[in-house]
């Protein structure tokens, strides 16, 4: 019985299974703020799986997703600003829980693993991912009219 | 533990294709397709392949949503410019 992979189990089921709901039904605003949760749900299961299978260098997939996850979502958000403009999507609780979720297992992880050159990059991690997160919904909700008003 | 993993990986790969196909609007087929290619990563990763994981991530995530976008958005702006031509009319018959 592995704690970690139970965990990991749990957030894929019910937070992909959740985004992906979200992703297939709704307008537009909802489809995007959903994909745009996908990956910040799916890098905290990386880290679970990573440690859960006690190999280290599975968190490089956390990390590649920690960076391309928010460079996915602002593709979305500026190829689809037109679209967006009339309702721009507001996921504040959603975002927030996928930052504080994420926050927390980089926070357990990081202390299942000890002091050395793995917590380093677990914590660069853990910033990219909840800085990602959030600029990436500043971005949908509005950044990007911001940016191209001036 | 390892297996129920597995399974939920599986199940979120065969519901998350069958909605990319299901769903007929391209802008929202390539938001589908990027959660797909996140699932996609999950799964190579459950199933011990991190290498393939990692490749797919790369493609999956933002390069594939955005060769889709971009192909719409140029269609689109064919469509605009020549009302009368043969593209405009299709893309005014294929429009939602």
């Amino acid at each position: 019985m592995n704690g970690w992979i139970l965990a990991a189990a749990v957030v894929l089921a019910a937070g992909l299974g959740a985004t992906l709901r979200g992703v297939v039904t709704g307008p537009l605003r909802r489809r995007a703020a959903a994909q745009n949760l996908s990956t910040a749900l799916a890098c905290p299961a990386l880290l679970l799986l990573a440690q859960g299978y006690a190999r280290p260098a599975y968190v490089d997939l956390a990390l590649v997703l920690a960076v391309l996850g928010p460079v996915g979502t602002l593709v979305f958000a500026r190829l689809l600003a037109d679209e967006l403009a009339d309702d721009p999507p507001h996921a504040r609780t959603a975002t927030f829980t996928a930052a504080a979720l994420g926050a927390a297992v980089v926070v357990a992880v990081s202390v299942a693993t000890g002091p050395g050159r793995a917590l380093v990059k677990l914590l660069v991690i853990g910033a990219l991912l909840v800085g990602g997160n959030l600029v990436a919904s500043r971005a949908l909700a509005g950044g990007m009219q911001e940016g191209r008003r001036d | 533990m390892t297996e129920a993993v597995i399974v939920v990986a599986l199940l979120l790969v065969g519901a998350c294709a069958t909605a990319a196909v299901a769903v007929r609007d391209p802008v929202r087929q390539s938001l589908v397709l990027a959660v797909l290619g996140v699932v996609l990563a999950v799964l190579f990763t459950v199933l011990q392949a991190p290498d393939v994981g990692l490749s797919q991530l790369a493609v999956g995530s933002a390069l594939t949503p955005l060769l889709l976008l971009l192909t719409v958005r140029k269609v689109r702006r064919r469509a605009q410019r020549a009302p009368d031509g043969p593209a405009g009319r299709r893309g005014r018959e294929g429009g939602p």
